[in-house]
């Protein structure tokens, strides 16, 4: 009998983006690096860098935030520096995702300087690199990202991000200006995941710095048209597309926001238990449709996640 | 959108192309496609069973074939079929043949909790979208390795329910007993190496004397796995499930070999591993309860911890070709992620989700009862109509064809507009059926609120942004919103 293992040819690579600067060259110390597989399983060639997850915290208490979540946090929601030290000491962060929810003009309209000031804050309280994310509000998004990239200068962090419905080209400048990588977000598509990313690199962004995200839906809402653009994005890419041959990043806690994770119901079981698995199961299968890197919000999904995710690069 | 592999030209060419209308369709060419996209069987057409035909027919199902064979087990009427895929990816065509759950039953349990348990597996359900998702076997352990224990068990579940039934046993005698009470077709766990001979000599009898099963090959070697298969259809047995272990120590050892398994049947073409692959998530529960919990910093509850892990190998081995699982886990929170899971990977996606556009009366409605408008997005239909039914909510459901997208998706690309709720209006007539024009639109809705008061004339009135507070809501407010356009409009 014989049987050999079946190894494809991949003629492309996927692009390797490297988050926060050593101390050496002057940043602030940890240094982590997504993506540089150079096929699509680790039979075929070791994969070089395990699955990242980044923590989510806002700049404003989160009362909408599932109780079975915040029972961990409560006690730093009020300070951000506060709730990013816990994740590091507590939880072992590699990142952090702060959400800068309350520049929202219909929310607090926090004004920019006052964003630039928490993210200042933010990275001196932690060592680890960040992704900076806005509130989503289109007009007022690149500006707060802008201003947070000149205080977080040369610290490689990830701006979250550039999508079609803002003003791209500025959010890209500041990532060139200011030493960042960016978030190249588009929903489900893979065809306008690669129009982003190729606007972003005639604008003269280089290509190893953009993480595409490809939009994660939760679990039963449409995981699997995740599923897909995930895997036909990392196909193309190990084929040879330069174009969309960029690591991927995953909105996983998007999973928390489906009522079968959150809504009180005893018919479904104790919701300690399901909300976590909700997001847990979102996550892997994104990890196993291709994604590197992941914003999560639960301790329990971010260990079980991790854990796996080790042993796929080990 | 690629396609099967074979074309329905292909298929043509071997019918009898006589068009005689036999099987159902209208032509040759229609019954072609029909078997192309796996809606219909050769023998459907009866000319093809005639000795003239034997050949072609042959050669069409042999064409007709997946790369991975499907193999079933239970009843004829209960079946879990297991493989039949021909793509090592979704988008490429569709997955086939959901994998079917199976929990497992020690037969060391009293005779009255193998009864209930089987009880609890048969009538086990979560509704999602509209759908009954629900577990489909049991797995009976022979952990006392006591073949009268073992038959007692069988006897227990056949006589408590209808489920198909897994024989798990690695002494060939008490398999070789159990096949003697069992009444459906059994799935055999397992052959391995070491009873390998053994078992096979007792299957072969068995199957001569008619006997229907389909057999588990374990090891966690492929070449190993390999050797078996091909041992096993020389002696004609060919329903064959493998086992490439599941190792919870090492769970990416466990995806490695499905993938290079899956790979192989279908990218290789290797038609000795073009069978179904079982899982077993059981496995991961054991480990953890064993005293490997390496949540317990959060979780200390190590049957807890058990239930995340095992879900967290299921949905791991459903990402990567499981056909087939037995888990330990029974609670309703481990078990609804395993199932939403396998029914999106299973969905075809050359389908678009949505239900019929129309009007819908929900619980008798009247003429002042509220008019709601949601899209045909069927999980947004069932989501609504559900949270509808559950709070007693009154109305008159409009459901607008917004091709199958859900509610924001709808307002973003266009389609849950005002020109389209026009002409719903008018289609269904629902001016006549109550006195007042008042639409409630789904908070999501909101920027579409000025095109549709616009183009209908209807009043808008923008709702919840979920719908499972519709029923609170119009409970506060329906009352007052009727009056107050009464009042306006008089
Ligand atoms: C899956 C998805 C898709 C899938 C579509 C799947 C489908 N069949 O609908 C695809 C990939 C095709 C897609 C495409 C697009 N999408 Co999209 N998509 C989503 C996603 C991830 C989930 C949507 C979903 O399934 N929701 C679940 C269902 C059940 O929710 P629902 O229909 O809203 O129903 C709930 C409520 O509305 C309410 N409800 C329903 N009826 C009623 C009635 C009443 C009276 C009341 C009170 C309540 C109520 O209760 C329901 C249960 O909670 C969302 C983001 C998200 N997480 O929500 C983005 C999202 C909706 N998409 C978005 C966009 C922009 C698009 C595109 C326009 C992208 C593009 N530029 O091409 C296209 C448009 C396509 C088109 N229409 O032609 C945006 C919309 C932004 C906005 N509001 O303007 C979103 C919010 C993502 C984002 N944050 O940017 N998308
Ligand atoms: S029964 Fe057979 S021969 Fe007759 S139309 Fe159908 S496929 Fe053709």
């Amino acid at each position: 009998i014989d049987w050999e293992i079946p190894i494809n040819k991949y003629k492309g690579h996927i692009r390797e983006v490297q988050f926060g600067k050593p101390k050496s060259e002057g940043g602030r110390g940890k240094v982590v690096k997504i993506g540089g597989q150079k096929a699509l399983y680790r039979f075929e060639e070791p994969q070089p860098n395990a699955p990242v997850v980044t923590f989510d915290i806002f700049d404003m208490p989160m009362p909408g935030l599932p109780k079975n979540v915040r029972q961990y946090f409560e006690d730093v929601m009020q300070d951000p520096a506060e709730w990013a030290k816990k994740c590091v000491k507590e939880f072992g962060a590699d990142m952090i995702t702060i959400h800068h929810i309350s520049t929202d003009p219909k929310i607090k309209d926090t004004p920019v300087k006052d964003a630039a000031k928490l993210m200042e804050e933010l990275l001196q309280a932690v060592d680890v690199p960040f992704v900076i994310g806005g509130s989503g509000d289109p007009k007022k998004d690149p500006l707060v990202l802008e201003a947070c990239a000149e205080v977080a200068e040369g610290e490689r962090c990830l701006l979250a991000s550039a999508n079609l419905d803002l003003d791209y080209k500025k959010v890209a400048d500041a990532a060139m200006k200011y030493d960042h990588n960016v978030l190249s977000w588009t929903i489900m598509d893979p065809n306008m995941a690669k129009d982003l990313n190729r606007r972003l690199i005639s604008h003269g962004l280089d290509g190893d710095r953009i993480v595409m995200d490809p939009t994660t839906c939760s679990l039963g809402y449409g995981s699997e048209f995740s599923i897909n653009a995930m895997t036909r994005l990392r196909i193309s890419g190990l084929k040879g597309d330069e174009l969309v041959n960029m690591p991927m990043s995953s909105g996983t806690t998007n999973a928390i926001g489906a009522r079968e994770a959150w809504m009180k119901n005893p018919k479904w079981g104790d919701r300690a238990y399901r909300l976590p698995l909700w997001e847990i199961t979102t996550g892997l299968t994104m990890l196993l449709s291709g994604v590197d890197i992941f914003m999560m919000l639960h301790p329990v999904s971010i260990t079980a996640l991790k854990e796996l995710g080790k042993t796929l690069t080990t | 959108m690629i396609m099967a592999k074979v074309s329905a030209m292909d298929i043509y060419k071997l019918l009898p192309k006589t068009n005689c209308k036999k099987c159902g369709e209208s032509s040759c060419m229609a019954f072609a496609t029909k078997l192309q996209n796996k809606k219909a069987m050769v023998e459907q057409c009866p000319i093809m069973n005639t000795p003239k035909f034997e050949k072609n027919k042959k050669k069409l199902i042999e064409m007709l074939s997946p790369p991975v064979k499907e193999v079933w087990f239970g009843y004829p009427d209960k079946k879990c079929v297991m493989g039949g895929d021909e793509v090592m990816y979704r988008y490429e065509l569709s997955f086939f043949n959901q994998t079917p759950l199976g929990i497992d039953i020690s037969d060391n349990l009293s005779d009255e909790e193998i009864k209930n348990r089987a009880k609890y597996v048969e009538d086990f359900v979560f509704e999602r979208t509209g759908e009954k998702l629900k577990l489909d076997f049991v797995a009976i352990r022979n952990a006392s390795n006591d073949p009268e224990k073992f038959k007692k068990a069988i006897e227990i579940v056949q006589e408590a329910t209808k489920l198909p039934i897994a024989l798990c046993s690695l002494n060939p005698d008490n398999i070789e007993k159990a096949l003697d009470v069992v009444k459906s077709k059994t799935m055999i766990y397992a052959a391995t190496k070491d009873n390998f001979a053994e078992l096979l000599k007792i299957l072969i009898q068995k199957k001569e004397s008619g006997k229907k099963f389909a057999l588990v090959l374990s090891s966690d070697d492929i070449k190993t796995l390999k050797g078996m298969t091909k041992e096993c259809v020389k002696y004609g047995i060919e329903d064959l499930v493998l086992d490439p272990h599941t190792t919870p120590e090492n769970i990416a050892e466990t995806l490695d070999k499905f993938v290079m398994i899956r790979r192989s049947a279908i990218e290789r073409e290797d038609k000795l591993l073009g069978y179904p692959l079982l899982g077993l998530p059981i496995n991961s529960y054991f480990y953890v309860l064993n005293g490997n919990n390496t949540l317990s910093k959060f979780i200390e509850e190590s049957d807890k911890a058990a239930g995340i892990i095992e879900a967290r190998t299921a949905n791991a081995l459903l990402n990567r070709y499981a056909d087939a699982m037995i888990l330990h886990g029974t609670e309703v929170w481990e078990l609804m992620p395993i199932l939403t899971l396998r029914q999106a990977i299973f969905t075809d996606p050359r389908k678009p989700q949505a239900v019929e556009p129309g009007l819908y009366p929900i619980g008798n409605p009247d003429e002042n009862s509220p008019v709601i408008m949601t899209t045909n997005f069927s999980l947004t239909f069932y989501t609504v109509t559900g949270d509808f039914e559950k709070d007693n909510v009154k109305c008159w459901l409009l459901v607008l064809d917004t091709e199958g997208k859900a509610v924001d998706v709808s307002v973003a690309g266009g389609q849950y507009c005002g020109e389209n709720a026009k002409n719903l209006i008018e289609e269904t007539k629902i001016e006549e059926k109550v006195n007042h024009r008042i639409i409630i639109l789904p908070g999501l809705a909101a920027p579409a609120r000025g095109d549709i008061e616009e183009k209908t004339g209807w009043t808008c009135v923008i709702g919840t942004r979920d719908s499972s507070q519709v029923g609170e809501f119009l409970k506060k407010n329906w009352e007052k919103i009727l009056n107050d356009w009464k009042a306006k409009n008089a």
